[in-house]
């Protein structure tokens, strides 16, 4: 039904570009994930807690920090994230490492340090009073 | 005119992510893959596309704005108004 | 039709009708009073962020209840309401009835809005408008949680009720001599909108109910200490909630396809393309709800399928775009205050569209998840598109419910700031999010790209703070003592359409 006679060619061409141009940025999305998602297997793996309100980090050799993390430069790692209490997100932003901490559940997420510096640990997820300042520091080391 | 017009945005939707998709080159940052690299390139790709497009849509609406305000000296009634049937 | 304030009536004999308009205007003055009292938390938000540390805001703890609070309140007691308002004003004019199809339903589903309100605002609840457990069901303190689950409880059937009188009145009630293709866009979108509130609210009425006798101690379905699953209220509470996204936006739409066609002094391009996005929007708009969920330790296959589901929302919102700028074009357009109100809602739906095809990727979500990326993107919709449109329609009601012409000046003054404060506050956001700055913190980092972006943000929020004031003055002012409106063409265009005052819809 086209209520004043006129063509609606120009608007199936349009929906088309549209269709084009979203199944462009689907297929680029999906190839990104499928590239960034498999961990290396020679990975060190590092377990994460969240608790309200600090960060612990676990290694298999049983050694624990608790509010830092040091890894070395281009050594792959696999943090193995979960929580106690309350959901929590563990993110690095300079690494654009982001996975929920969740009670009961384990989430992976992994990353090479490529530059050596500190960078900041924060939680991500709403987890109450002092959510804002559930932070820890990341030290990459030569 | 206005088809004319139609057709260059549309020239410009398509041509320029196909660019986009020939320069998007691979970037080696040591032997692991990066997740940050990957993930800010797939960032600006998708902001490339959006800008344009955004551009397109947002000059088509100043366009139009500018163009078929009722003060603009070239504004006619339109024909639904001639006829009273709108 | 109702003229209250050129008429007075007795303020009781507003309250206790069960006239499609009298019902109208009491949803419509709930919302508006909801509206200030939801934008005055959101200036303390964003007066405590104008800088590091704290500001005027003492504690973290009253910060969490006072961002709780702002969004339960502005989405469900404000923009759902406003849309009532206007669906009961506007509705039985189009589809030509005296009435909605159950008068007395209707009463009951506006007056179990305001008891619900009251719970919300004396709770006064810290866990974010998404109560997700264990931390709502174990953590959050009560009594505001629980109050705040009954409020909840209460809107939700409230909506439900509001959608069956609605489906009932268009489908059933409509003049013999008008078919469904010819119901008016504005109809339309609160057909599709309704039903999507009947598929949707169910499943958070049940994870509410759940989430009530966890914190009750009763039952473990949300905690994995007693063999639940808080991922699954995840899901329950996005199957309801995304969809609400649409059940906002659907009608905020509808309303901007009255008022464009109607000052472009031209029909709209294509009614039957605004059914077909319509409907094809509220169909797949089942489709996407965990997108809000990427980070909680997906598959791969889950998320490509949500990703897929959430870019098949794309081209039906493109449509509406289309149909916008394809009715504009070639006509006449009077810029008068409703009409920039629609237009400046078309460009912003565009970016929050944009910036939500953006986030649909999935590696990108974990740039922008639970950061002010995300508080930016949805505030382009529920304040750029969905309280612009509405506004619009506000504008555009006004003679018709007061008699009275709001003044001109201050409403495009009131439309020129608000539209500033909006890209001022929302695109910033953006760009904070990309900084990795979390959002519901009440404190940041001081980096100085932090405190110049947040700076902006709270500048752009006191504008349009400053502008709604200004709107509330206008309001008061005109239908008091405003000039009295042309009842027949209040904006001088000519034409004939939908003019309420001449339906004859008699008070019964």
């Amino acid at each position: 039904m086209v209520v004043s006679g006129h063509s609606n060619w120009p608007e199936w061409i349009y929906v088309g570009v549209v269709i084009a141009l979203l199944a462009y940025v689907g297929a680029e999305a999906w190839n990104v994930e499928r590239i960034v998602e498999h961990a290396p297997a020679e990975a060190e793996v590092i377990k994460v807690i969240g608790q309200q309100w600090f960060w612990t980090f676990e290694r298999a050799d049983g050694t624990k920090e608790v509010g830092e993390l040091h890894v070395k430069k281009g050594h792959p790692y696999k943090f193995e994230i979960t929580a106690k209490d309350v959901n929590h997100a563990f993110n690095i932003h300079d690494y654009v490492i982001l996975q929920d901490a969740i009670v009961g559940r384990t989430n992976a997420a992994w990353f090479a340090p490529d530059k050596a510096g500190e960078y900041t640990i924060q939680c991500r997820e709403y987890c109450g009073l002092l959510h804002y300042n559930m932070r820890a520091t990341l030290y990459v080391e030569e | 005119m206005a088809k004319g017009l139609v057709f260059l945005s549309l020239a410009i939707l398509v041509i320029l992510p196909t660019l986009q998709l020939a320069s998007g080159a691979e970037n080696e940052a040591g032997q692991y893959v990066q997740r940050k690299v990957e993930i800010w390139n797939l960032f600006f790709k998708m902001m490339t596309i959006a800008f344009t497009v955004g551009a397109v849509v947002s000059g088509t609406l100043i366009w139009l704005v500018w163009r078929f305000r009722e003060s603009n000296p070239k504004a006619k009634p339109t024909k639904y108004e001639e006829k009273g049937e709108w | 039709m109702v003229l209250e304030l050129q008429k007075p009536r007795p303020i009781w004999a507003i309250m206790f009708s069960t006239h499609h308009t009298d019902i109208g205007l009491l949803y419509l003055i709930m919302s508006i009073t909801f509206f200030f009292l939801g934008g005055a938390l959101a200036l303390g938000i964003r007066a405590e962020l104008f800088l590091p540390g704290s500001q005027v805001i003492s504690d973290s703890m009253t910060f969490n209840r006072m961002f709780t609070v702002h969004g339960t309140t502005l989405i469900f007691l404000f923009l759902l309401p406003f849309a009532s308002a206007v669906g009961n004003y506007f509705v039985p004019i189009m589809i030509r009835y005296k009435d909605m199809a159950y008068p007395k339903l209707n009463a009951v589903a506006f007056w179990m809005i305001p008891p619900a309100g009251a719970l919300i605002w004396l709770g006064f609840a810290d866990f974010t408008w998404y109560a997700t457990p264990p931390y709502s069901s174990i953590r959050a303190p009560g009594p505001a949680a629980d109050m705040w689950i009954f409020g909840l409880k209460i809107l939700g059937v409230s909506s439900v009720l509001g959608a069956i009188n609605f489906i009932v009145t268009i489908l059933k009630c409509k003049h013999p001599d008008l078919p469904l293709s010819k119901v008016p866009l504005l109809a339309w979108s609160f057909l599709t909108s309704s039903l999507i509130v009947l598929v949707a609210i169910p499943s958070f009425a049940a994870a509410l109910v759940m989430l009530l006798t966890d914190r009750l101690g009763v039952t473990g379905f949300f905690d994995p200490a007693r063999g639940g699953d808080p991922i699954a209220y995840q899901h329950l509470f996005w199957f309801t909630f995304h969809p609400e996204v649409y059940v906002l936006v659907i009608p905020a739409i509808g309303m901007m396809y009255e008022i464009i066609p109607r000052f472009s002094r031209k029909p709209i391009f294509s009614h039957s393309s605004g059914v077909f996005a319509f409907v094809l929007l509220s169909a797949v708009s089942f489709s996407s709800w965990a997108h809000h969920m990427y980070a909680t330790g997906m598959s791969f296959t889950e998320k490509t399928v949500f990703m897929v589901g959430t870019l098949a929302a794309a081209p039906a919102s493109a449509m509406h775009v289309f149909n916008f700028l394809a009715t504009m074009w070639g006509g006449r357009l009077k810029f008068t205050t409703p009409m920039m109100w629609s237009v400046g809602g078309i460009a912003l739906f565009f970016s929050a569209g944009a910036g939500g095809v953006a986030n649909s990727a999935m590696p990108f979500d974990f740039i922008t998840h639970d950061s002010y990326w995300v508080v930016g993107h949805f505030h382009l919709f529920v304040m750029g598109t969905i309280a612009f449109g509405s506004i619009a329609y506000f504008y555009y009601m006004f003679p018709y419910v007061t008699g009275r012409m709001y003044n001109e000046a201050m409403g495009k003054v009131h439309f020129i700031m608000s539209f500033v404060g909006t890209v001022m506050v929302f695109f910033t956001q953006h760009v904070l999010g990309l900084y990795g700055m979390p959002r519901r913190v009440f404190d940041y980092i001081p980096l100085p790209e932090y405190v110049v972006m947040n700076q902006i943000a709270s500048v752009g929020a006191m504008i349009i703070g400053a502008s709604m004031a200004l709107w509330l003055f206008n309001m008061i002012y005109s239908a008091s003592k405003g000039k009295e409106a042309n009842m027949d063409d209040p904006w001088g265009l000519g034409g004939k359409y939908y003019w309420p005052h001449q339906a004859k819809n008699p008070h019964h």
